[in-house]
């Protein structure tokens, strides 16, 4: 999920011949990640006999300008993973070539609805990951309790807006800072566009009416919590882990800590609803095959082989996140039907989800919308700098002539 | 009174450099180097980065000192042109060549080599400059009896000039390696696998994933700086007063 | 005076500028004119100048102009009057204490931008447990309260510039050292002979033989004030609301998170063109002699 820093500049996604076989490339993530998916390749070879397969990982944090630089080269791999949204410039400039022809139908009804929604771009389907990620609010229950609040129990169930502000002034009474929410503030980058985008979903709105009056409310009670001094700074990302505030605003990955310093205190809730219901993140690390790749279907077979369910649920165990198929899901410890994460497959499942936006600006967009959350939550006025935000995002589109 | 003062901002000094260190070993203590270690391949990014540096410095530092050499002692037609586009080369940011020269780069299919992080660096604005302005310092009396004794430009440039430079090609050498060490932006364009890698990326590694691991930034910060703190101090002696300035009676 | 050219020596070193700086430079002016957006299907078209006009409507970019103006007015004086003290305290032989001196304050030179940027995150940290807040709180004896350095809109430039200076002092006083060791000994001999002060010889021996290292070392300050980028992208990325961009972040910005190539490079150009300016105002005022 780090910076888009750079993003795409493909000029001519032609394939330079490299050793015989399918080239793939993968971004370099935690350990465990990365053992699992190259045995995940060894056992493909295995059982698949045909022309070898050869991975490379390449470091995540600059993993957009590794494939930026090897398409200007012409030297795109075969099959290639990449950060959700960036799909959709990908595919504007011709590197990518449609996916729904080529896999099995029940291969494609078994993915979860968000995955489709976030790999499909223009009518035809790109990409699709192995995994999805989740996004909701960690909280304490027995502070939660003590303040007087219900505890949702499904995404319909989410507090509204105005019960989480209050929620927030009755936790504050009890806590020795008065700052009682984590929104990860020391993350960097895309985080900013990932977790509150979909607050503005939930108002009705999103990136692309930053000037409506919905994205100012949003805003303005965003920044009203972080000026009653609600929110933590997290320097340390350890507030919601040493107990300093009783609400961490943040994703799937940070269950293992928060399970096993709460333990049964820990509760998963859903993201409050602004006006239009809850709605949360979605989008993780996805695969693709380049338009170089001819023929494609070995290529192919290995991405169906990612999506059976032994390899889906030893890659989420591996990472935590959230399996991609219903069937893995069905049989998840985390994410299954009694699993304590059930929240977040709940939500891919149910269209509780907001995509980010599906626009080959989406580079741009997020950098301006990292801008402006950056700013709003210190302080800078709402309403001038979304309409500074709004004015870049047109400008950029009218540079590209529509992005058609 | 002026001992009390470089004391107290020895003190301010100290604090950062102290948190770099103690922060090292907070968490884990000693097992952060482990686990950076094991993160990371230590040995052969290390190696990438002295390469790269040392050819850097040590190609750069010659070529560079002639430069300024001939800049200093040479009248020719042009050499306020040429003193020009040296300052002009000195006030161009690296920024602001990075895109070009990565499409010609990145064409010419040269990504991921060595050569590649050496070769731009080697011809310096500022160092030529540097040399210049020593060696406009530079007392002629040894040179001129050089050059009664039949020696030619190039003799008196080696055997006269250079050796007797000692300060300003240790400054530049310190001042080269050190940009050079701590490259970030062109080796992240240029590089891909850990092969042609240098140790300055790896911190994008710790600072990529959350949650932030201090300790073990810490730790790869000492790693990271260690190999080149060493280094300075054992190029300290240049820096002693030199036996030019007695050499002129 | 050498009259035949050893002019030949010029040579490696201008190939080598030609072919990766003036080249490339010269590309950056002509993409300057285009709309050249990375990687974008549409053919690039001649825009003229739309690009700069778009500069100089553009307040970001004001602001960063007045960030960078900022940064070299404070940081040139105050890190050379540092950099000059230090080493003439530290330009004592045989000063045993002096070798420490010197390899302390020349420690953080040696730090690349991106961990010194690190560390001085973990210090800045806002709320009091921070390193920072707790030591202005011992100092002012309690009355201190917390602050976040790095999204205060009044703090978070001066704190940017604070940490630039603990990083560049050393590498202006290690050149100042070598400067001052250029001395001969016996002029401040014949000085303290004629019976004057110290702080006489200093102005009258110490700086005018100087002078030329001064002047070196500070338009060298100037230039880098003017080409702050890495603090900037790691610590605050040019926040909170514009305080702290600058020219070189807005350029890094445009070019590849936004991936505005043409306006990345009119960038440059503006860029260039205001340090050839300075540096040229700077030199004329301040005309180097040679010997």
């Amino acid at each position: 999920m780090r910076t888009l820093l750079l993003a795409t500049f493909l000029t001519g996604c032609a394939h330079q011949a490299g050793p015989p076989g399918l080239q793939i490339w993968a971004h370099e993530g935690r350990e465990s990640e990365r053992q699992v998916l190259t045995a995940q390749v060894e056992r493909f070879q295995h059982e698949h006999s045909g022309p070898p397969l050869h991975l490379t990982f390449l470091p995540e944090g600059n993993y957009n300008s590794q494939v930026q630089a090897a398409a200007l080269a012409q030297k795109l791999p075969d099959v290639l993973e990449f950060d959700g949204p960036l799909l959709y410039r990908y595919v504007w400039q011709g590197c990518l070539q449609p996916l729904e022809t080529q896999l099995k139908q029940s291969t494609l009804d078994n993915l979860l609805p968000s995955i489709q929604k976030q790999g499909s771009f223009r009518g035809h389907l790109y990409s699709l990951g192995a995994f999805d990620s989740g996004l909701g609010l960690y909280g304490r229950k027995s502070l939660i309790r003590q303040a007087g609040a219900r505890l949702p129990k499904s995404p319909d169930e989410a507090w509204t807006a105005a019960e989480f502000t209050q929620l927030l002034e009755n936790l504050a009474r009890e806590d020795t800072d008065g700052q009682v929410l984590d929104l990860k503030l020391n993350y960097q980058g895309e985080w900013f566009t990932y977790a509150f985008s979909p607050a503005l979903a939930s108002a009705g709105t999103d990136l692309s009416h930053l000037e409506s009056p919905a994205a100012s409310q949003v805003l303005n009670t965003i920044q009203g919590w972080n000026e009653q001094g609600r929110v933590d700074a997290n320097v340390d990302d350890a507030a919601f882990l040493t107990g300093r505030v009783a609400l961490s605003w943040v994703g799937h990955w940070e269950y293992p800590r928060y399970a096993s310093r709460w333990g049964d205190d820990l509760c998963l809730l859903p993201l409050p609803n602004f006006g239009h219901g809850t709605r949360s993140g979605q989008g993780s690390w996805n695969w693709a095959v380049t338009t170089a790749c001819q023929p494609s279907g070995r290529a192919v077979e290995f991405l169906e082989f990612l999506l059976q369910d032994e390899q889906v649920l030893e890659m989420s165990d591996a990472n935590g996140a959230v399996p991609a198929t219903r069937s893995a899901i069905a049989r998840s410890k985390l994410y299954g039907a009694n699993g304590p994460l059930r929240l977040f497959s709940n939500q891919l499942l149910q269209g509780w989800t907001a995509p980010r936006p599906r626009t080959p600006a989406y580079p741009l967009m997020t950098s301006v919308f990292q801008q402006t959350m950056q700013d709003v939550l210190h302080g800078a006025p709402v309403d001038q700098v979304l309409g500074q935000a709004a004015a870049e995002i047109r400008q950029d589109d009218l540079d590209n002539q529509g992005y058609r | 009174m002026r001992d009390g003062l470089v004391a107290a901002l020895a003190c301010v000094y100290l604090l950062p450099i102290a948190t770099l260190f103690g922060g090292s070993l907070a968490q884990d203590g000693l097992g952060n180097y482990g686990s950076v270690l094991q993160r990371i391949d230590f040995l052969t990014l290390l190696c990438n980065s002295l390469v790269i540096s040392g050819f850097t410095v040590g190609i750069g530092t010659l070529i560079n000192s002639m430069a300024g050499y001939a800049l200093a002692r040479t009248t020719f037609p042009g050499r306020q042109a040429a003193l020009a586009v040296v300052l002009l080369c000195m006030v161009i940011p690296f920024e602001a060549v990075a895109v070009p020269l990565f499409y010609a780069v990145s064409r010419e299919g040269l990504r991921d080599t060595l050569s590649m992080q050496i070769l731009p660096f080697v011809a310096n604005g500022f160092s030529i400059y540097m040399f210049y302005t020593f060696y406009l310092d530079f007392p002629r009396e040894l040179e001129e009896a050089a050059r009664l004794d039949g020696a030619g430009p190039w003799q008196i440039y080696s055997r006269v000039a250079l050796p007797n430079s000692k300060p300003a090609l240790a400054t530049n050498a310190v001042i080269t390696l050190l940009s050079s060490w701590s490259a970030y932006l062109w080796p992240l364009l240029v590089t891909a696998g850990p092969q042609a890698r240098p140790l300055s990326l790896a911190i994008a590694t710790f600072l990529a994933t959350p949650p932030l691991h201090w300790g073990q930034i810490f730790a790869f910060g000492v790693l990271m700086v260690t190999p080149v703190l060493l280094l300075f101090l054992r190029l300290q002696r240049h820096f002693q007063p030199n036996a030019l300035t007695s050499g002129i009676k | 005076m050498m009259q035949r050219p050893a002019w030949w020596m010029l040579i490696p070193a201008a190939l080598g500028l030609l072919v990766f700086v003036v080249v490339p430079f010269v590309c950056s002016f002509g993409m300057s004119f285009t709309d050249l957006a990375l990687g974008s299907p549409h053919p690039v078209r001649w825009v003229g100048f739309q690009q700069y006009q778009r500069l100089a409507a553009d307040p970001s970019v004001a602001r960063a102009l007045t960030n960078n103006l900022i940064f070299a007015v404070v940081i040139t004086p105050l890190q050379t009057a540092l950099a000059l003290f230090l080493a003439c305290v530290l330009n004592r032989p045989g000063w045993r204490l002096g070798g420490f001196y010197r390899s302390l304050f020349f420690a953080p030179v040696v730090f690349p931008m991106s961990l010194v940027a690190v560390i001085w995150r973990y210090l800045y940290a806002p709320g009091a447990s921070g390193a920072f807040n707790q030591v202005l709180n011992a100092l002012s004896l309690g009355h201190w309260q917390p602050r976040d350095f790095l999204h205060d809109p009044q703090l978070a430039l001066p704190s940017l510039m604070l940490l630039s200076i603990w990083q560049g002092v050393g590498l202006q006083m290690v050149l100042l050292l070598a400067g001052l060791q250029q001395i001969p000994a016996d002029l401040y001999e014949a000085a303290a002979l004629d019976g004057s002060s110290p702080l006489l010889r200093f102005r009258f021996v110490t700086l005018p033989m100087l002078r030329n290292t001064l002047i070196f070392t500070a338009l060298m300050t100037t230039i880098l004030a003017f080409r702050v980028f890495d603090q900037v992208q790691i610590l605050t990325h040019g926040g909170p609301a514009g305080a702290t961009t600058t020219l070189m972040f807005e350029l890094v910005r445009s070019a590849f998170e936004r991936l505005q190539m043409g306006r990345a490079c009119a960038l440059t150009v503006v860029f260039v063109i205001i340090v050839v300016v300075l540096t040229g105002v700077q030199r004329f005022l301040l005309r180097q002699k040679s010997l």
